[in-house]
C-alpha cells in the first residue's frame, strides 16, 4: 500500500488494563490489512530505549517522550505508530498531542479494584505492600483523559470486541481503509444482496 | 414423536444424499402425505423415521442453515441474521460464509478424505473450499461466482442453473412466481440428478430454497383453500415429490436419505416493527425523519431493534455513541423492555403479539457471544417482527409476504434410522449425519446425534 497515513496510537490506561492485549489485536488488523506497523509497548522500552530510567516522575517523563519522538519519527514516514505505555500525566499526553500531525487516543479504562483482584503480573500486590515505590494508581496518580478518541473497558467487553471498536474508529476517522473494500460483495453485488433481502421482508 | 414404518435395524452406510426442504413444516408434510399428495415421499417416510425438530433463535433460515452446517449455536458460528451490525459501530453488514467461525459438516467430511457435493446452502456465499463441489446460496451475486471450484460454474450454466426465484416478481404476481418456481427447482433437479449421476461423492446435499419463497408468498391463500392458489400450491409440491422419487430410485444400500427443514411455517397475520415500539415508547429517537437505517439513531437512544425481534441496547463501551450503563442500568432496561414489549397487542384484535423475551444468556454461549443481541423477542404465531425504521404504523399486514416462520414444526427425516429421542433442534443435525456415516464427532459441538 503506497499511500498509507501514518498516525501515532496512543494507549494510556494503568498496568493491568489491556493496553498490550488490544495493541497487538489491532496491529494483527493492521497488519493483515497490508499496513506497515510498528509497536512501542512500555515494558519493552524500558528495556532498551529507555533502560535506566526510573520510576520518578522525571524519569517517567522523559520515557513518554521517548516513545512520543520515536511514534513522531515513524508516522511522518507513513507507519502506523502504535505506543502503549501507561502515560499516567495529562500534561505530557499534551506535549506529544501538539507536536504530531495524527494523533489518536485509546483510554483502556479499568477499575483500580479489577485490577488488584486481576493482577496478572503480580504487581499490584508489591506495591499495596510497598515493595514496589511510585506505582501508577497505588502511590503515584494516574490522570484519565478527559477526552480520548476511544476509551475501552477489559472489564466490560472482550479485547476482540475493543480491538473492533479501535478499528471502527480508525476507519471513522480516514487513517486506514474501510473494510467494506475486504467483503464478500462488490458495491453493485450488494445493492443487488440488499435489493433481495428488502424484496424478502429481511432489511 | 411421530414415527412411520416398522420397526428398523440400524441402516449402516457410508453415503450419505442429504435434501433440505426450506420451511417445509413437520405438520404440512404429514397432511400432504395423509391427503395422497406426495406419493414418493410418503414411500421414503415409511423407511425411516420422522419427527418434528425445533429451529434456533432467531429463527430465520441464515442463522438455522448455519447452526445445522456447524453442529453449534450461533455465539459459535457467528451468524445471527440476514443482517448485522458491525462491531463498534451502528453500521449493517450481511454476513457471509466469510464470517462464519466455525467449521461445515462438508469442511470437517473433506478432512476425513470424504467427498462432498454440497448445493444452495444459505450462508455458503462465498464458495470456501472443500473436498468437491460447492455451490453457493442464494445470496450469491451470479452463477459465475456461485461455485468451488469455479469451473463447475460452466457445467451449471448447461444445465440452466438458478440461484433462486425472483422475490420481486412474487411481490407482483403469484402467477409469474409459480412460472419461476418451477423452472428454478426444474434446473435445481437437473442439477441435483446430474451431480448424482456424473460425479463421485460419499457425502450429497441439495437445499431446496424454492419451498420457503412459496410460503412466504402462498401459504395463506393455501390455507384459506383460495380456489387457485391452494392446488397451485400443491402441485408445487407435486414437482418436489417427483424429483424425490427421482433421487430415491437411485440410492443403494450403501446410501442413506435424509431430508430436513430448518423451521415452520404459518399464515402471517401482523408485520410488527418493534422500531416504532422502541420510538414511540421513548427508547430509540433518529437524528433525520426520514432514518434509512438503525445507522441514524439518536446517540441518546437506549435501544433499537434488527430482524427479527433482535433488541439491542446502546450500551455504553460497545456501541460507538452508547448510553447505557453496563451492569446494573442494562439489566434494568433489559427488564423494562421485556415488561413492555409483553404488553405489546395487536391494534386489530388486542392480542398480545409477543410470548416471551430471552436474554441472550439463556440461549447464546461461545466466542461471539458479544456479537448477539441483548433481548430476543418471541412472537405468537402469526406476529412476524421486523426490524424497519421508517414505517409509518406499528402494524402492518400487506398481500404480498403472507407467511412467517416458525420456531417449532421443523422436521427431520432419517432413512433406515430410529431417532433415539424428540425435542431435539437443528444444532442436533450434523453429528446425526456423522453417526450415520460412521464418522467421529468433532469433540466439541453443541448439537448431539439422535440416531
Amino acid at each position: 500500500m503506497g499511500n498509507q497515513v501514518g498516525f501515532a496510537l496512543w494507549f494510556t490506561g494503568m498496568s493491568g488494563a489491556g493496553k498490550t492485549t488490544v495493541a497487538r489485536l489491532v496491529e494483527r488488523e493492521l497488519r493483515d490489512r497490508g499496513l506497515k506497523v510498528e509497536v512501542l509497548d512500555g515494558d519493552i522500552v524500558r528495556t532498551n530505549l529507555s533502560k535506566g530510567l526510573g520510576f520518578s516522575k522525571e524519569d517517567r517523563d522523559t520515557n513518554i517522550r521517548r516513545i512520543g519522538f520515536v511514534c513522531d519519527l515513524l508516522s511522518r514516514n507513513g507507519v502506523i505508530a502504535i505506543g502503549a505505555a501507561i502515560s499516567p500525566y495529562q500534561s505530557i499526553r499534551d506535549e506529544i498531542r501538539a507536536k504530531m500531525d495524527n494523533f489518536v487516543e485509546v483510554y483502556c479504562q479499568c477499575d483500580l479494584d479489577v485490577l488488584i483482584k486481576r493482577d496478572v503480573k503480580g504487581l499490584y500486590e508489591k506495591a499495596l505492600s510497598g515493595e514496589i515505590k511510585n506505582f501508577t494508581g497505588i502511590s503515584d496518580p494516574y490522570e484519565a483523559p478527559p477526552d480520548p478518541e476511544v476509551t475501552i473497558y477489559s472489564d466490560r467487553e472482550t479485547a476482540e470486541t475493543s480491538a473492533a471498536r479501535v478499528m471502527a474508529k480508525l476507519e471513522e476517522l480516514g487513517y486506514v481503509p474501510s473494510s467494506e473494500a475486504e467483503e464478500s460483495y462488490s458495491d453493485e453485488e450488494k445493492e443487488m444482496v440488499e435489493d433481495r433481502l428488502r424484496a424478502l421482508g429481511y432489511m | 414423536m411421530r414415527i412411520f414404518g416398522k420397526r428398523k435395524s440400524r441402516k449402516k452406510s457410508r453415503r450419505v444424499v442429504f435434501v433440505g426442504i426450506d420451511g417445509t413444516p413437520h405438520s404440512l408434510i404429514t397432511r400432504l402425505v395423509a391427503e395422497g399428495h406426495v406419493p414418493n415421499m410418503a414411500r421414503i417416510l415409511s423407511e425411516g423415521t420422522y419427527a418434528p425438530m425445533f429451529s434456533v433463535y432467531p429463527t430465520v433460515s441464515s442463522v438455522a442453515w448455519s447452526c445445522m452446517m456447524t453442529g453449534v449455536n450461533p455465539a459459535r458460528h457467528g451468524i445471527y441474521g440476514f443482517v448485522d451490525r458491525k462491531p463498534g459501530s451502528y453500521k449493517l453488514y450481511i454476513p457471509t460464509s466469510r464470517h462464519m467461525t466455525s467449521e461445515t459438516l462438508w469442511e470437517y467430511l473433506s478432512k476425513q478424505g470424504k467427498r462432498v457435493i454440497v448445493m444452495n446452502v444459505p450462508v455458503t456465499y462465498p464458495p470456501r473450499e472443500v473436498n468437491g463441489i460447492l455451490v453457493a446460496g442464494f445470496l450469491s451475486p451470479n452463477v459465475d461466482k456461485v461455485a468451488y471450484p469455479p469451473e463447475v460454474s460452466a457445467r451449471l450454466k448447461s444445465w440452466g442453473y438458478r440461484i433462486d426465484t425472483d422475490p420481486w416478481v412474487a411481490r407482483k404476481s403469484k402467477d409469474d412466481f409459480l412460472v419461476d418456481f418451477r423452472e428454478t427447482l426444474a434446473a435445481r433437479g437437473r442439477t441435483l440428478l446430474g451431480f448424482m449421476d456424473g460425479e463421485p461423492w460419499d457425502y450429497l446435499h441439495c437445499h431446496i430454497m424454492e419451498t420457503d419463497r412459496l410460503h412466504h408468498f402462498l401459504w395463506e391463500p393455501m390455507e384459506k383453500a383460495d380456489p387457485v392458489y391452494e392446488p397451485a400450491f400443491y402441485d408445487c409440491y407435486h414437482q418436489i415429490d417427483d424429483l424425490l422419487g427421482e433421487v430415491r430410485r437411485r440410492l443403494d444400500d450403501d446410501t442413506t436419505l435424509v431430508l430436513m427443514s430448518d423451521h415452520g411455517f404459518c399464515t402471517l397475520r401482523q408485520e410488527v416493527y418493534i422500531n416504532n415500539w422502541l420510538r414511540d415508547a421513548g427508547y430509540l429517537s433518529f437524528r433525520s425523519d426520514e432514518p434509512k437505517s438503525v445507522a441514524d439513531l439518536d446517540p441518546s437512544s437506549r435501544a433499537y431493534s434488527l430482524d427479527p425481534g433482535r433488541i439491542f441496547v446502546n450500551l455504553r463501551g460497545r456501541e460507538p455513541e452508547g448510553c447505557v450503563s453496563p451492569g446494573e442500568e442494562y439489566e434494568k432496561l433489559r427488564d423494562e423492555l421485556a415488561a413492555g414489549l409483553l404488553e405489546l397487542r395487536d391494534p386489530d384484535s388486542g392480542e398480545a403479539m409477543i410470548e416471551k423475551l430471552l436474554r441472550r444468556e439463556e440461549i447464546y454461549h461461545g466466542p461471539q457471544f458479544e456479537q448477539a443481541a441483548d433481548l430476543i423477542a418471541v412472537p405468537f404465531r402469526g406476529f412476524d417482527l421486523k426490524g424497519a425504521v421508517n414505517r409509518p404504523t406499528l402494524t402492518f399486514k400487506g398481500n404480498e409476504l403472507v407467511g412467517m416462520h416458525t420456531y417449532d414444526d421443523a422436521m427431520l427425516y432419517v432413512q433406515g434410522h430410529e431417532f433415539k429421542r424428540d425435542g431435539f433442534s437443528v444444532v442436533d443435525v450434523m453429528p446425526t449425519i456423522l453417526d450415520i456415516m460412521e464418522l467421529a464427532t468433532p469433540p466439541d459441538l453443541d448439537g448431539v446425534s439422535v440416531v
